[in-house]
C-alpha cells in the first residue's frame, strides 16, 4: 500500500472523527464561551462519562455491536444506589455497597441479555435497544409498585401516602454520596500534566534502554511531553487552567481518574487472555470460531455480562460525580446507551472495532459539542432551543451514520465475495 | 439432540395436562358457586335478610353517630378545661392531644354501654320510614344523575370544541345571554329550552375558561421571554449589583419584545436576578425543557361546580328532605338522646345515613357492601350470613372462575393454540378476553370502552397499515415510517398556515403530506436497498435522526401564520397545534351514530376499511404479488426474474406515503397535531400492533392489521381503566403499554435471528 493510500484510508476510517473535531473547534469559537468554563466542563464530563463509554468496548470486540442494553446495567446501579440511600450508608462505604449490590444484579441481567441476544444474532444493536426499552417498563414496575409495597424502604426515598419511590433522589447532604469518589483527592490540572509527562518520559527511557522502543518513537514521546509542558508555560493557556482572574481553578479528581485508568488497563489486559482471544475470534467470524472449538454463545454471554457490570459501575461513578447531586429516579438511565454509543462512535470506533483511545477521544469530542451547542446555536440562530435539538440530532445521527457505513461495508464485502465465487465458477 | 427433546417433551406435556385438569375442576367449582350466588340473590329469603340488614345498618349508623358526637363533645370539653388551666402554654402538643383523646375514649366507652345495642320497640314504623327515604332518594338520585349526565355532555362538548374562549368572552362583553347563545354553536343542546336553567353556571364557566386561557397564554409568553432572555445575555455577571430600572432597560435593549411586556416585569427581573447570582457563584440555572411525551387520549373530566339544578330536581330534593325527617323522628323514638344533637352533627350523620339507605344503585352487591360496612351484618345468623356473603360475591367468584377456565383452556390446548396463533398472540388474546370480563366486574361501562377502542382503532389503523407494504417488500418492520409521519405533519402545518379548514383542509393535508413523502420515501428506500439484512436497525436510527433533524426544521422553516408560530420570537412552529378550529374529529363525526350506547365513528372506520381494501387489492395485483414474493423469499424472487430492488423501493415508498396519510388521520382523531419529538415512537407502536395481529417480519396481511390494531388498542384501553380502578395512582397502564409493545417486538426479533451472521 502506498503512503498516499494509507493516508486516504486513515481519513476514510476516521472521517466522522475529523468532522467532529472541525465541528468542535467551530462551535467553541462561535459559542464565545470562556475557555476556562469549557475546559472545566469538559473535564467534569469526561470524568463522569468515560467509564460507561469504556464499558462498551468488550461487546464491540466480540462482534455484538453497540450494546444499548447497558441501560440495564445502569438500572442495576440505580437499584443499588436506592438501597444504599434507603439504608443510610454514606461516603466511600456507600459507594462500595452500591457497587456490591450492582455486581450480582448486573451479572444476572447481563446473563439474561446475553441469552436473549444469542437468539437474535445479527440484530443485536436493535435488539439491545428494544430490550432496554422493555426493561424500562420492568424498572418502572419495580420502582412504582414493588419497592415500598413488597420490599420495605425507608421514608427517605418513598413518597409518604402514595406508592412508589420519589421522583428525584438526592445524593447530597446527609445522604453523603455526592462526590464520594470525586472529592477524595483533587489536584490541579497542570500538576497532573507534569506528573503524566514525567512518568511517560521515564517509562520511555526505560523501554528505550531495553531496546523495546525505536529511537524515532522515543523522540516523539519526548517531544510530545516537552510540548505539553511547554504549552502550560504560555500564560494565555496556563490561565485557562489556573484560577487567575476570578476563574475556577481546574482540578482533577484523582480517584475517579484512577478508576477510569484501571478500566482501560483491564480492557487491554483482558484482550491478551484466552478469554480476550475468544472475544476477538468470535467477533471476527462466528463460523470460524465455532470450527476452532470456541463455544460462541457462551463467549458472547460473558462479553455482555462484563459490559453490563462495568456499565453499572460506570453509572455509579456518573451519579456520584461533581455537578450531578440528584438523580431522576425514573429517567436517569434512559439516555445512557444513546450518549455512550454516540460518544464511542464519534471517537472513530465502528460497529465491530473499538479501542480505549477511541472511547476517550470520542467522549471528549462528543461532550465538547454538548457543552457548546446551546450557546453556539443561540449565537448563530438567535435561539438556544436549536442547540438542544442539534445535540439530539448529533447523537442519533452519528449512530445512524456508523450503522450505515458498517452495513455498506458488509454489503460490499458480501457482493465482492459473491462476485469472486461466480468468477471462479466461470 | 432431537431425541433428548422428545424425551423432555412427553413428561412436560403430561404435567401440563394434569395441571389443566385440576384448573378445570377448580374453575368448575367456582362457576357452580357463582351460579348458586346468583340464584340466592333472587330468593325471597335473601331479600328479607337484606332489608333486615338495612334496618340494622341504619340503627347502627345513628347510634355510631351519637357515639361520635358524645366522644367529640367530651374531647372539646376537656380541651376547654385544659385551656382554662394556667400552665396550658407549657403543655406540649402531644400531651394535650393524649389527654383529650383519653377523655373522648372514656366518654365513648361509657356511651357504648348505653347505646350500642339499641332496642327496637316498633320496627315496622322504622322500616316504613327507611323505605320512604329510599324511594325519595332513589327518585332524587336518578333525576340528579340524569341531569348531571346531560350537563356533563354539554360541558365536555364545550370544553373539547370551543376553539377560543377569550374571543367568545370578549365578543359578548358583559351580556350574559349573548354569551350563552353564542356557546350553543358548539353544543347544540344549549339552544333548547330545557337547558335554559343552566345559563348562570355555563356563563361563569365560559368566563373562567377565558381567564384560564389568558393566563395560559401569558405563562407561555413568559416562558419564551425568559428563555429568550437567557439566550440573549452571554455573561450575566456583568449585571451584578445593577438597580432594577437599569437592569430592565439593559435587558430590554438586548431582548426583543421585552419592552412591550411591562406586565411581566417583576417575574422577569426575578428570573434575571436568579441567573445573575448563579453566574456569580459559577453555576448555571437549569432550564426546564418540556419534553412532550407519547400522545395519549385525554378524557375531559367534567367539573360540576358550574352545574345548576332544575325545578324538578329541587322538588325531589325537598321530598327526600321530608322523608329524612320522617326517618329521623322514628330514630329519635328509639334513641331519644339523638334529639339533643346539634345541627352540624346531625348533618354529618345524615350523609352517612343516606349513603347507607340508598347505595346509588339497586345492584345486590353494592347494597350488601353498603349495609355490611355499617355493621348491618349483625342482624344475620350464621348460615344466613354465609349465604348472603356468597350471593354478594357471586360476581367476584364468577370472574375468578372464568380466569381459571381460560388458563386451563390455554394449558390444555397449548400446542394447538400456539401452533396456529403464536405464543404472544395467544396470551394477549386471552388477556384481552379476561380484561373484558373483568371490566364488567369493575363496573366499567362497556359501551364507553368500546367507543374508545373504535376511535383508537381508526386513529392508529392507517399508521399500522403503513407497516404492511414494508413487511411485504422485505424491509421488515419499517421503523423509519416516522419519515412519512413527519411528511404528514408538514402537510398539516401547511394547511394550518393557509388557514384551511373542513374537508378541504383535511384533503389538502393528506395530499400535500403524501406528495412530500414521495421523494423522501424514494431516497430512504435507496438507502435501505444498500443495507440488506440490517434494515430494522438502520431504519430505527434513520427515523430517530430524521425526527431530531426536523426538530431543527420546525424551528427554522419560514412559516408565518401567527396561529402556529411562537408568539414572541415570531418564528418557529409551536409543539402542539389544535385542530379544533379546522378539521378535528371531522372524519370521526362523519355519519357517526350511537348504537346501544356505543358511539361508532363511521367515517374513521370506513376510511380504515377503504385503506385496507385498497391495500388488499394492491397485494393481489401483479406488482403486489411480486412484492410479496420478494418479502417472503428474495432469492427465489430474484431467480424468477423479479427486480428485488425495484419491489423494495415500491414497498418502502408506499409505506412512507401511507404513514403520511396515517398521521393526518391520527391527528384529526386526536384533535391535535404534535410536532418535534412526538412522532419518534410511532414506528414502535405500529410495529407492535401489526405483530400482535399475527404478522411476522416477513409476512403480513390486511387481517393482521385489523385484528392487531383492535387487540392492541383494546388491551390498552381496557387495561388502562382497570389498572386505574384496581391500583391507586396511574402508571401501571403505562408500564403495561411499554412492556407489551416492546416485548412483542423482541419476540419477533428472536424469531428471525439465531442464524449465524456470516
Amino acid at each position: 500500500m502506498t503512503n498516499q493510500n494509507k493516508v486516504l484510508n486513515h481519513i476514510k476510517t476516521y472521517a466522522v472523527t475529523y468532522l467532529f473535531i472541525a465541528l468542535s473547534v467551530f462551535f467553541i469559537i462561535v459559542s464565545g464561551l470562556d475557555m476556562n468554563y469549557v475546559a472545566s466542563q469538559l473535564l467534569l464530563r469526561l470524568n463522569r462519562n468515560a467509564f460507561i463509554v469504556l464499558a462498551l468496548i468488550i461487546p464491540i470486540v466480540a462482534g455484538m455491536g453497540i450494546n444499548f442494553a447497558i441501560t440495564i446495567g445502569a438500572m442495576a446501579a440505580q437499584i443499588g444506589l436506592l438501597l444504599t440511600i434507603s439504608w443510610g450508608v454514606t461516603g466511600i462505604t456507600g459507594i462500595l455497597l452500591a457497587a456490591g449490590i450492582t455486581l450480582p444484579l448486573a451479572t444476572l441481567f447481563g446473563f439474561l441479555i446475553g441469552k436473549l441476544l444469542n437468539r437474535m444474532k445479527g440484530q443485536e444493536t436493535i435488539g439491545s435497544l428494544i430490550l432496554g426499552y422493555f426493561a424500562n417498563g420492568a424498572y418502572q414496575l419495580l420502582f412504582l409498585f414493588i419497592f415500598g409495597n413488597f420490599i420495605p424502604l425507608s421514608d427517605k426515598v418513598t413518597i409518604v401516602g402514595a406508592t412508589g419511590v420519589q421522583n428525584t433522589l438526592n445524593l447530597t447532604g446527609s445522604v453523603g454520596l455526592y462526590k464520594a469518589l470525586d472529592g477524595v483527592l483533587q489536584v490541579s490540572f497542570s500538576l497532573v500534566v507534569y506528573i503524566l509527562a514525567g512518568a511517560a518520559v521515564l517509562l520511555a527511557l526505560l523501554q528505550f534502554f531495553r531496546k523495546n522502543l525505536t529511537g524515532k518513537k522515543f523522540a516523539a514521546i519526548l517531544i510530545l511531553a516537552a510540548v505539553l509542558v511547554g504549552l502550560l508555560q504560555i500564560p494565555a493557556i496556563a490561565d485557562v487552567f489556573s484560577g487567575a482572574g476570578g476563574r475556577q481553578l481546574i482540578r482533577v479528581p484523582v480517584v475517579t481518574w484512577l478508576l477510569i485508568g484501571c478500566l482501560c488497563v483491564f480492557n487491554l489486559l483482558i484482550m491478551r487472555t484466552r478469554l480476550g482471544q475468544k472475544f476477538r475470534a468470535v467477533g471476527q467470524s462466528q463460523t470460524v470460531a465455532n470450527a476452532a472449538g470456541i463455544n460462541v454463545d457462551r463467549t458472547r454471554v460473558i462479553a455482555i455480562m462484563l459490559s453490563t457490570v462495568l456499565a453499572g459501575w460506570g453509572q455509579i461513578v456518573f451519579m456520584q460525580s461533581d455537578g450531578i447531586g440528584t438523580f431522576q429516579t425514573y429517567a436517569a438511565h434512559e439516555q445512557v446507551g444513546l450518549y455512550a454509543g454516540a460518544a464511542i462512535l464519534v471517537g472513530g470506533a465502528s460497529i465491530d472495532r473499538a479501542t480505549n483511545l477511541q472511547a476517550l477521544i470520542g467522549t471528549f469530542l462528543f461532550h465538547s459539542l454538548f457543552i457548546t451547542a446551546q450557546s453556539a446555536a443561540s449565537n448563530l440562530f438567535g435561539d438556544s432551543a436549536v442547540g438542544e435539538y442539534f445535540r439530539a440530532f448529533l447523537s442519533y445521527g452519528v449512530i445512524a451514520i456508523a450503522l450505515v457505513i458498517y452495513a455498506w461495508r458488509g454489503a460490499k464485502k458480501r457482493k465482492s465475495s459473491v462476485d469472486l465465487t461466480q468468477a471462479t465458477k466461470e | 439432540m432431537s431425541q433428548v427433546l422428545k424425551k423432555d417433551a412427553k413428561p412436560k406435556g403430561r404435567g401440563r395436562k394434569i395441571l389443566s385438569v385440576i384448573l378445570f375442576v377448580l374453575s368448575g367449582i367456582l362457576l357452580v358457586a357463582a351460579v348458586c350466588g346468583y340464584y340466592l340473590q333472587g330468593t325471597e329469603q335473601t331479600r328479607a335478610s337484606l332489608s333486615a340488614m338495612r334496618t340494622q345498618a341504619v340503627l347502627h349508623t345513628a347510634s355510631d353517630g351519637l357515639l361520635d358526637a358524645i366522644a367529640s363533645q367530651a374531647r372539646s370539653e376537656k380541651l376547654k378545661e385544659l385551656r382554662a388551666r394556667k400552665d396550658f402554654r407549657t403543655l406540649g402538643l402531644d400531651e394535650v392531644n393524649n389527654t383529650c383523646d383519653s377523655a373522648a375514649a372514656e366518654a365513648r366507652a361509657a356511651a357504648e354501654a348505653l347505646y350500642s345495642n339499641p332496642r327496637v320497640a316498633d320496627s315496622a314504623g322504622l322500616e316504613t320510614a327507611v323505605v320512604g327515604l329510599e324511594n325519595a332518594l332513589s327518585e332524587y338520585g336518578t333525576l340528579r344523575n340524569a341531569e348531571r349526565e346531560a350537563y356533563s355532555g354539554i360541558y365536555v362538548s364545550l370544553v373539547e370544541n370551543v376553539p377560543d374562549w377569550t374571543d367568545l368572552a370578549d365578543a359578548a362583553g358583559e351580556d350574559d345571554s349573548a354569551l350563552f347563545a353564542s356557546l350553543s354553536a358548539w353544543s347544540e343542546e344549549l339552544s333548547s329550552e330545557a337547558y335554559a336553567h343552566l345559563q348562570p353556571g355555563i356563563v361563569r364557566l365560559a368566563r373562567d375558561m377565558a381567564d384560564k386561557e389568558r393566563a395560559r397564554e401569558d405563562e407561555e409568553l413568559l416562558t419564551q421571554l425568559t428563555s429568550a432572555m437567557t439566550g440573549a445575555v452571554s455573561d450575566w455577571s456583568e449585571y451584578a449589583g445593577v438597580e432594577d430600572e437599569a437592569l430592565w432597560a439593559g435587558l430590554s435593549e438586548q431582548v426583543d419584545g421585552l419592552a412591550e411586556n411591562e406586565r411581566f416585569r417583576d417575574r422577569l427581573l426575578q428570573a434575571a436576578k436568579e441567573r445573575i447570582s448563579a453566574a456569580e457563584s459559577g453555576e448555571t440555572v437549569a432550564e426546564a425543557v418540556a419534553d412532550e411525551g407519547a400522545a395519549t387520549v385525554y378524557d375531559t373530566v367534567t367539573d360540576y361546580s358550574y352545574f345548576t339544578a332544575t325545578e324538578a330536581l329541587n322538588t325531589a330534593s325537598a321530598a327526600s328532605e321530608a322523608a329524612f325527617e320522617g326517618l329521623w323522628s322514628e330514630l329519635t323514638e328509639i334513641i331519644p338522646d339523638l334529639s339533643e344533637l346539634d345541627n352540624k352533627m346531625r348533618n354529618s350523620i345524615r350523609t352517612t345515613l343516606e349513603n347507607t339507605v340508598w347505595a346509588g344503585s339497586n345492584d345486590f352487591t353494592a347494597r350488601y357492601n353498603a349495609y355490611a360496612a355499617r355493621q348491618g351484618g349483625t342482624a344475620l345468623s350464621g348460615s344466613t350470613a354465609l349465604a348472603m356473603q356468597l350471593a354478594a360475591s357471586a360476581q367476584n367468584i364468577l370472574i375468578a372462575g372464568i380466569a381459571l377456565l381460560l388458563l386451563a383452556a390455554l394449558l390444555m390446548f397449548w400446542t394447538r393454540l400456539t401452533g396456529s396463533f403464536g405464543v404472544p398472540r395467544t396470551i394477549i388474546t386471552l388477556f384481552f378476553i379476561y380484561l373484558c370480563l373483568a371490566a364488567v366486574f369493575y363496573h366499567i361501562s362497556v359501551p364507553m370502552m368500546l367507543s374508545n377502542v373504535l376511535i383508537r382503532m381508526g386513529m392508529y389503523g392507517i399508521l399500522v397499515l403503513a407497516m404492511m407494504p414494508g413487511i411485504q417488500c422485505g424491509i421488515g418492520l419499517n421503523m423509519g415510517m416516522t419519515i412519512g409521519c413527519i411528511a404528514g405533519l408538514l402537510g398539516i402545518v401547511l394547511s394550518l398556515q393557509f388557514d384551511m379548514a373542513g374537508w378541504g383542509g383535511l384533503l389538502f393535508a393528506c395530499a400535500s403530506g403524501a406528495v412530500v413523502a414521495l421523494p423522501l420515501g424514494w431516497a430512504y428506500s435507496k438507502l435501505l436497498n444498500r443495507m440488506k439484512g440490517s434494515e430494522m436497525t438502520i431504519s430505527t436510527y434513520v427515523g430517530f435522526s430524521f425526527v431530531a433533524l426536523m426538530c431543527i426544521g420546525w424551528m427554522m422553516l419560514p412559516f408565518n401564520n401567527p396561529k402556529i408560530i411562537w408568539l414572541l420570537s415570531g418564528h418557529g412552529l409551536r409543539v402542539t397545534h389544535s385542530l379544533l378550529g379546522s378539521y378535528a374529529h371531522l372524519l370521526d363525526n362523519f355519519l357517526s351514530f350511537d348504537i346501544l350506547g356505543v358511539e361508532v365513528p363511521t367515517g374513521l372506520l370506513l376510511f380504515l376499511l377503504l385503506g385496507c381494501l385498497l391495500m388488499w387489492l394492491f397485494s393481489r395485483s401483479r406488482t403486489g404479488i411480486a412484492m410479496t414474493a420478494v418479502g417472503s423469499n428474495p432469492r427465489f424472487a430474484e431467480a424468477s426474474g423479479i427486480s428485488v430492488n425495484r419491489m423494495r423501493t415500491i414497498g418502502t415508498v408506499l409505506s412512507t406515503v401511507i404513514a403520511a396519510v396515517g398521521i393526518v388521520i391520527y391527528s384529526q382523531a386526536f384533535g391535535y397535531a404534535q410536532l418535534y419529538t412526538a412522532p419518534r415512537q410511532l414506528g414502535f407502536i405500529a410495529s407492535s400492533a401489526i405483530l400482535i395481529g399475527g404478522a411476522t417480519v416477513r409476512k403480513a396481511k390486511v387481517s393482521h392489521v385489523l385484528f392487531g390494531v383492535f387487540l392492541f388498542e383494546g388491551v390498552l384501553v381496557l387495561g388502562q381503566q382497570i389498572a386505574n380502578s384496581a391500583v391507586a395512582g396511574g402508571g401501571l397502564s403505562e408500564v403495561m403499554r411499554i412492556m407489551i409493545s416492546n416485548g412483542i417486538i423482541l419476540y419477533a426479533l428472536t424469531q428471525t435471528g439465531g442464524g449465524s451472521r456470516d
